[in-house]
Order: structure tokens, then C-alpha cells, then sequence
């Protein structure tokens, strides 16, 4: 399991980059393995304000149905459209496929750094 | 809590990588590392094998096991010549099902009844008060024998490498024979809960189950675990007890003939005067018959019934949505998931595969019997009003060796 040390981790399984006063989020590789075969995704729209600890969209594998939870508070500005029909690289390549961008952040949940993270994962 | 308890390939599936989760109280593999979609299509296109050892085996023997099994099954028990098997309920009362079993008549003096997992003890203590006013012996044999489900295109050819001639080709749908294989004796039965055209349980003794699971394994056959065989069963329109029959989202018993493939597993012969709940049943199926002549006049006998659904917005079915026509709702989906497929070329006869997957949001639900097949419904997926069409079948089985997806 690969934990990029430039990446932050909230202990709900998403990570988060921050770039230029973006934030970039995504969903880490533990999250894509607990959740098997990733076959569809809801995603915000752009101008979307998001509140930091809520759902953001959510994410259905063959299993089940996960919230994705904002890692922030702010607007989202960028929303990955190539995800919506190639829903599967959340498995191939969880840190390449972001899933929105959120400009203007005023709140972030608790984070962690990507030792923590991984620490936490063991536990789980 | 309780410890769960182990089939005998349980070090099989934990070495080869699987997830493993609670069913029913068995410790099974949810999927191997190649994940559910792959298994599912590797079953459509070649060989898949699933541990259903956790099943319940019952061996049913006595003179009078005939007359008993034709009171506590709704099948056509005297008819089912020996190596035959045939799918049936085993009724309440109400008229609804205790749980859906597979009969195998395996020698001239026996019966083999194959029962859900999850309802072993519920079905042993519906079961054996039964058989005390006959003189039948039921043995639960589940300890003794376990059981692999060899499902897909291959699956003949693997089996008959190892019988070591071409006989099994000859076994008709619901046949069941003791075949050697490479000098193991086993019941195999041409059944199956995946919709594939060639599929097979294999019922090995205990003894027998890792020579055959990796026997098979080292022929190109791969493992698929509960969640591939759930989409499986699903894209065949196969109920699952629990799902398609018992309770439903409302608390009440569905009714058998709600599920279309009662109109196969329910007979109503002299042979069977003492079938459980079989006055009830009886209405239920002039109810079925009236409504698939578009005759409502005893649609209270059979308010809902079982029909294949399919999403055709963007979004995914679940069971306990809501399904409405118009303002009102008519039910429930049952069970649904996104269905991956390999997209297909040609037509007719000459239909085949590609190597192009696709993907669809389908399901089963328990809706008024006046919703009919190609009609337009919406279901309320999480808050949304979305809109999906019933179906027909989602699978078409008529072009052995291969089921090919029906698309809408």
C-alpha cells in the first residue's frame, strides 16, 4: 500500500494537496482497496460551495455506497470529468485521480501527515 | 458473538489472497485479488469456481420420503426421475417461502435437498417436526461432503478432462451422476445459480475438496467468491432468499408465485394433497395466470410481484430504494448493483464477444402486478428521483456455451 509522503490524510480515507491555494482531493489507496471494484461516482459541480467534514459526493463500488467527506471548506472550482466514465482509475491510480479542486478554503478537518496516516491504516 | 465457522477450503481461499467476510456465520471470500468485475467476467468467458460448501446437505431416505417431501416441498417430487434434479420452495403456511432448495433424486433410495446457508437452522427446525409423522430419515450431511460450483464456458471440458471421457457432455440441464474423477468418486450436477448455459456443483467428499478446487485451479479455472456470485445470480435474475423472498421492505411474507420461476418449482398433483399452505398457493397461481393474460380480477391474490429492472439514468440501484410510477409507489428494489459485461458484436446466431467491457446499473424488484415489463418507473436513489425501465431478463442463456447480456 503506497502512502506519497507530499500528500495530508484525513482519518475518513481522503487525501488532500494543496497547490498554489488549491486544494486538490482525492480518495487514498487504502480507501480504493477497502472499497473493491469502484463502478460509479457523484460528483459536485463546479461553483458547488463544500463544507469541511460533509459529503462531497459519493462513491459506489460493486459492494456498497461510501460518502466522499471534504477534507475543506470552500468552492469548487475543477471537477476530474474524465473520472465520471472511467470510474475505475480511482483502483488503478488513486493519488493521480483527483476528483475536485476547491479554491478559497476558510476550514479544513483534522490531518494527517502520510507517516500517521499510514500508522492509522495499520490499526485499522 | 459467536465463532464463525470454516469451510474446508478455508486455508485455500485465505492463501490465494481473498477478502474474507461473515455470511450467514461462515467465514467465505467476498472476492479474490482480482476483484469482483474480473471475476464476474472471467465466469461469462471461461471458468470460475465458488466454495458453496457452506450450503446445507441433507440426505433424505425411508419408504416414505416421497409422500413426505411432496408435503414439504412445492415441486412434482414423484415425478423427478432418479439422476434429475429440480429447484423448489419450501413453503409456509401463508404461503410464502421457509426457503428455495434444489432436490436431487441421487439413487433409487435417496434424496439430496440443497438449502441456503443462512437459513440451515431455521429450515432444520421447519424441516424435522414435519418428518415425524412419516418414516423418513433426514441426515445433514454438510459436515460429510462439501460442494464446488464449476461455473462457465469451460467447465465441461475441465470436468470431462478429468472423468477422462466425453460422457458429461450428454448430461442435460438438472442431470446429477456419480462420475470418477482421476479416481475420486463425486456427485456432479449439471445446476447452477450464475445463468451460465454449462455449469455444474460438484459435490466432493471432504477429503476430495482441495485435490479438486486446485486440480481445477491448475487447468485454468479461477475462484470467485459471494460477491461475484450475487452480480452473477443477479444478471441471471435468480431470487436470492432474504432478497426476492421472505420478508419484504414492508414486514410482510412475499408470496411464492411473486417470483416467476414458481410457475416451474409449484405443482399442484394428486401426489400432493397434504402440501403445505397448497389452497393459498393454488389462488396465488390463478392470480399469476390471470395476471400474465393482463387479467387483473385477482391481483389481491398476488398484489406484487418479482420483476428485473434497470436503471436508465446515471446512478446505481440498491435494494430498499423505493420504486414509483408516476406519485405512487408501487415497491421496492430487491437487489441491484452496477453488472459489468463484455460488449458484444453480431447478431442472431452470430453474436459474440469483445474484449470491450461495459457496465450497467440493474437489479430485481417487488412492484405491483400491474407494472408490467417496458414500462417507466423511478426510483428514489438517495433523495433522487431517477428513471429506470422494467425488463424482461438481463441475460440471455439461449446461445450455449456463452449467456450474453441483454441490453435495453
Amino acid at each position: 500500500m503506497n502512502f506519497p509522503e507530499e500528500l495530508k490524510y484525513t482519518s475518513d480515507h481522503e487525501w488532500l494537496k494543496m497547490e498554489d491555494g488549491v486544494a486538490v482531493i482525492g480518495i487514498s489507496d487504502f480507501a480504493q482497496d477497502a472499497l473493491g471494484d469502484v463502478v460509479f461516482i457523484n460528483c459536485p459541480e463546479v461553483g458547488d460551495e463544500l463544507t469541511a467534514g460533509e459529503a462531497l459526493g459519493d462513491i459506489e463500488s460493486v459492494k456498497a455506497v461510501s460518502d466522499v467527506l471534504s477534507p475543506v471548506s470552500g468552492k469548487v472550482v475543477a471537477v476530474n470529468e474524465a473520472l465520471i466514465d472511467n470510474v475505475e482509475m480511482l483502483n488503478e491510480d488513486p493519488y493521480g485521480a483527483w476528483i475536485v479542486k476547491v479554491e478559497g478554503v476558510t476550514d479544513t478537518v483534522e490531518l494527517m501527515n502520510a507517516a500517521d496516516y499510514e500508522a492509522f491504516c495499520k490499526e485499522a | 458473538m459467536s465463532e464463525l465457522k470454516r469451510t474446508k477450503l478455508y486455508d485455500t481461499h485465505v492463501a490465494a489472497g481473498a477478502t474474507m467476510v461473515d455470511f450467514g456465520g461462515w467465514d467465505m471470500p467476498v472476492q479474490y485479488p482480482e476483484g469482483i468485475i474480473a471475476e464476474h467476467l472471467f465466469t461469462r468467458t471461461h471458468c470460475s469456481l465458488f466454495d458453496v460448501s457452506h450450503m446445507g446437505r441433507i440426505i433424505v431416505t425411508g419408504p416414505e420420503r416421497v409422500q413426505y417431501l411432496e408435503k414439504v416441498l412445492t415441486s412434482d417430487v414423484s415425478s423427478l426421475p432418479l439422476h434429475k434434479a429440480q429447484y423448489c420452495i419450501i413453503p409456509a403456511e401463508d404461503g410464502s417461502a421457509v426457503d428455495d432448495a434444489y432436490l436431487y433424486k441421487i439413487e433409487e433410495d435417496r434424496h439430496m435437498l440443497v438449502i441456503n446457508a443462512g437459513n440451515i437452522d431455521k429450515d432444520k427446525a421447519w424441516l424435522y417436526p414435519l418428518a415425524e409423522e412419516f418414516d423418513v430419515t433426514l441426515d445433514d450431511q454438510s459436515d460429510v461432503f462439501g460442494s464446488i460450483a464449476v461455473q462457465g464456458p469451460e467447465s465441461t471440458k475441465m470436468l470431462m478432462t478429468l472423468i477422462g471421457d466425453e460422457t458429461l457432455a450428454e448430461m442435460p440441464k438438472n442431470g446429477v451422476e456419480y462420475y470418477s474423477l482421476e479416481g475420486h468418486k463425486m456427485l456432479i450436477a449439471r445446476t447452477g445459480y450464475t445463468g451460465e448455459p454449462l455449469g455444474y456443483e460438484v459435490f466432493p467428499m471432504n477429503e476430495d475438496l482441495k485435490w479438486l478446487w486446485d486440480r481445477l485451479i491448475g487447468m485454468g479455472a479461477k475462484p470467485a467468491g459471494l460477491g461475484a456470485r450475487d452480480t452473477l445470480r443477479m444478471e441471471a435474475g435468480m431470487p436470492l432468499y432474504g432478497h426476492e423472498m421472505g420478508v419484504d421492505e414492508d414486514g410482510k411474507n412475499m408470496p411464492i408465485f411473486a417470483v416467476g420461476l414458481a410457475k416451474f418449482a409449484v405443482a399442484f398433483t394428486e401426489n400432493k394433497p397434504q402440501l403445505i399452505g397448497r389452497e393459498i398457493l393454488e389462488k396465488q397461481a390463478s392470480a399469476f395466470k390471470l395476471l400474465s393474460k393482463k387479467d387483473n380480477s385477482e391481483i389481491e391474490n398476488l398484489p406484487r410481484r418479482i420483476r428485473n429492472i434497470q436503471l436508465t439514468d446515471r446512478g446505481v440501484l440498491r435494494g430498499g430504494m423505493a420504486v414509483f410510477k408516476g406519485d405512487k409507489q408501487v415497491g421496492w428494489v430487491t437487489s441491484g448493483t452496477m453488472i459489468p459485461y463484455y460488449k458484444t458484436t453480431g447478431e442472431g446466431d452470430d453474436i459474440a464477444y469483445t474484449d470491450e467491457i461495459g457496465k450497467r446499473p440493474i437489479g430485481m424488484c417487488y412492484v405491483d402486478s400491474d407494472v408490467l415489463i417496458g414500462d417507466e418507473v423511478e426510483v428514489d436513489v438517495r433523495g433522487k428521483r431517477l428513471k429506470a425501465m422494467i425488463t424482461k431478463a438481463h441475460l440471455n442463456a439461449s446461445k450455449a456455451p456463452y449467456a450474453f447480456p441483454a441490453l435495453h
